[in-house]
């Protein structure tokens, strides 16, 4: 009697479970079926353009939220229970995490020689550890500074291109329109904060000894984190999260003079606020000393563990980081105006990205100066997205002004480290 | 013997249900709380499964956030607890002192929000909280008050606010129905030894409904320290909400953000052993009082 229910119920259990599993690959004669996870903007399209483009190989694409949104949790649980894609987009700040989760696999010996020396070796560094590559980097982001060349005009300014240039002006638009402000410091921005103490030669995270040193409250993170204090104390930047409609209404109504973000954001703004062509213009990010820039965002495509076809999924990842087609489908689809890792690409992007948005600007040419100046020697840590929660926690009450922003990055490393320990990582902290 | 048989009988769902819906998973908790899929150094190298001893437990302790998660539940306890049992009590003996009209409606409407799931009524609340979209901030912004429930000290009230108006209503109908039971002999000596109706709640009937008062009290105490729907549906609306915001919170954002199961699974045991050692002491404290 239990036993006949118990294979009722196990064939009632089984056949939902087999239904939604991934499609099963053809056999000999037909393309091998590749499927491939994404989040990012037009993809959809470059699927469609390298389909088309061969027929060995048949990309099976679906889209997903994107990573904090619910995106690496999917694709974590999928790892978990053996059917995750054979591709998967990962951001870099979170390839060490998919890496020591063996979700990513080591495609050292997948890369061929002639994919890597296409690509710039300052973003291989951030998705190879202890000698091992875990995904091959599609664009790489340096962050650039948007602003607003009519109200530049209208009040009379000059695009700074140090801090102290920046903090400066931030104080002459508070004075000039009580209104406005010259930017946001985005209290959900943990990626834009760690993006200036890149800049600045911080080192949150170093692998070097064979061990995960933590020092997220080094020297020069204490540096941007203080100039930051002093902008906000002073009431001279807006303090609420990017994500938000307040945001939004800051941009949208003209309140918020420049903004600080990576390369790709400059296709998203295009398709966000269309009713704002030609008003923007894009420059290099500030600088201290040096002439040199952090990144904000970038995706990589890893090949999960779970392929059966490692050198198809390779093919079709470097198809899509290297093909100039593959870059046209996606910018193309009028979203994107991601930098390509691959400098080969640059003309194709310069091309192919509309110019109109930006005054005639040709700011492929911008990025590619600036992609030039990424500071070696960054690392990400293993539990990125966990350290970025923790930090923007802090980031909000900072903002509300119960806490201070490098009280807010102590939290965050405090927040990290029980985590990297019960992985079983070796790990060493750094003064904080 | 057949009656033993029959015993069995009728137990056995009870224990059968006992063992897969508790046993199995606190056993698995353990378990997983004392393993680690453990790779050396840097951790890119292979997996392998290792016990890890006290290890996942000394991280949770030490985890400044956790310890936050933990502080933010007590916090939540004293003001939830208290404001639930005495809100109940009261709504119940108005209701049993005959006060109140209509009372079989006024019950319906207290017990209503009850039979509302915890999601579903954390959604509605979502929607009164929300500036821009709350019709009630609206109606303050027009007589000039600003008021932002979401805010760094506003957010646990709202919390609160939306258990008492989930829960209020099922404890006072526990009440309701312990305080029926009350004889009608000792209230009516009472009132011949002229005790006005509120002496008569506070003073004679409150008093004979104390098991009435452990039962809830110690419920809403299990309760509330599981808490999860409401700050996890809040979260996606204010900043001061974190992912690790409560214990069972930081317990779901370890296993499934952080992927790190050794730890989830510690957090659970340790939050499994403060509830029980938490409704111990009730109950101790309780049966002392009751006993002198």
């Amino acid at each position: 009697m239990r036993l006949s229910r118990r294979t009722f119920l196990a064939a009632g259990l089984t056949a939902p479970l087999a239904a939604c599993s991934t499609p099963q690959r053809r056999g000999a004669g037909g393309p091998v079926e590749i499927t491939f996870w994404s989040a990012l903007r037009g993809s959809q399209q470059v699927v469609d353009a390298f389909n088309s483009s061969q027929n060995r190989i048949r990309v099976i694409f679906q889209q997903i939220p994107s990573g904090l949104q619910g995106g690496y949790v999917k694709l974590s649980n999928a790892a978990r229970a053996g059917n995750a894609p054979d591709v998967a987009t990962i951001e870099y700040p979170q390839v060490p995490g998919f890496a020591i989760d063996g979700v990513a696999r080591d495609i050292t010996d997948l890369v061929t020689d002639g994919l890597r020396r296409k690509l710039l070796p300052q973003a291989l560094k951030l998705t190879t550890f202890d000698n091992r590559m875990f995904s091959v980097p599609l664009d790489i982001e340096p962050m650039v500074l948007h602003y607003r060349a009519d109200l530049f005009e209208q009040l009379g300014l000059r695009v700074p291109r140090t801090w102290d240039e920046f903090a400066e002006l931030a104080k002459t638009v508070r004075d000039k329109d009580s209104a406005k402000r010259l930017v946001l410091f985005p209290t959900d921005g943990a990626m834009q904060f760690a993006c200036w103490a890149w800049q600045a030669g911080a080192k949150w995270f170093d692998t070097a000894g064979g061990t995960w040193r933590v020092t997220m409250t080094d020297e020069p993170t204490r540096k941007v984190a203080a100039y930051w204090q002093r902008l906000i104390d002073d009431d001279l930047v807006f303090r609420n999260a990017v994500e938000s409609r307040q945001s939004d209404a800051q941009i949208g109504q003209g309140l918020v003079v420049t903004r600080l973000t990576g390369a790709w954001d400059a296709g998203a703004q295009m398709r966000a606020r269309p009713g704002q062509k030609g008003k923007w213009r894009i420059a290099p990010m500030p600088v201290w000393d040096e002439p040199v820039v952090g990144t904000h965002g970038g995706s990589t495509f890893a090949v999960t563990k779970d392929c059966a076809q490692p050198e198809a999924a390779m093919e079709f990842i470097e198809w899509q980081v290297s093909h100039p087609a593959a870059l046209t489908a996606r910018l193309k689809s009028g979203t994107s105006s991601q930098y390509p890792v691959a400098p080969g690409l640059v003309e194709t992007g310069s091309k192919a990205f509309p110019r109109e948005y930006y005054g005639g600007q040709d700011v492929y040419q911008l990025f590619k100066q600036e992609a030039d100046k990424v500071r070696d020697g960054w690392v990400w840590g293993p539990r990125m997205s966990a350290t970025q929660r923790v930090m923007q926690d802090g980031f909000a009450r900072a903002g509300a002004g119960r806490t201070t922003l490098i009280e807010a990055v102590r939290e965050a490393q405090k927040g990290t480290m029980p985590d990297l320990k019960a992985l079983g990582l070796s790990t060493e902290e750094g003064e904080r | 013997m057949r009656s033993k048989l029959a015993c069995a009988v009728l137990m056995a769902p009870f224990f059968l249900l006992l063992t897969a819906v508790f046993l199995v998973p606190v056993g698995t908790a353990v378990w997983l709380s004392f393993f680690g899929a453990d790779q050396p150094g840097l951790g890119f190298g292979p997996e392998r499964t290792v016990f890890v001893g006290l290890r996942s437990y000394v991280a949770v302790l030490s985890d400044p956030t956790f310890l936050n998660s933990m502080l933010t539940v007590v916090l939540y306890c004293l003001i939830y607890i208290p404001l639930m049992v005495v809100g109940a009590l009261t709504l119940a003996l108005l209701l049993d002192s005959g006060v109140a009209k209509l009372r079989s409606w006024a019950q319906m409407g207290l017990y209503l929000p009850h039979a509302v799931p915890g999601i579903i009524a954390a959604l509605i609340w979502l929607y009164l909280y929300t500036p821009g979209i709350s019709p009630i901030i609206d109606l303050f912004a027009k007589a000039d008050i600003r008021i932002n429930f979401l805010g760094v000290d506003t957010v646990l009230p709202s919390i609160v606010n939306i258990a008492l108006w989930s829960n209020l209503g099922y404890n006072m109908v526990i009440f309701y129905a312990a305080l029926q039971a009350v004889p009608r002999e000792v209230l009516e000596a009472a009132v011949v030894d002229g005790a006005g109706p509120v002496k008569q709640a506070v003073r004679i009937k409150a008093p004979l409904v104390r098991a009435a008062i452990v039962t809830v009290t110690m419920f809403t105490l299990i309760w509330a320290l599981q808490l999860f729907t409401e700050p996890v549906l809040l979260n996606q609306s204010s900043p001061m909400i974190s992912a690790r915001f409560s214990p069972s919170m930081y317990i779901y954002d370890a296993a499934f953000t952080r992927n790190n199961y050794g730890l989830a699974a510690a957090a659970s045991v340790i939050l499994l052993a403060f509830t029980i050692a938490l409704s111990y002491g009730v109950t101790r404290w309780t049966n002392r009082r009751a006993a002198r």
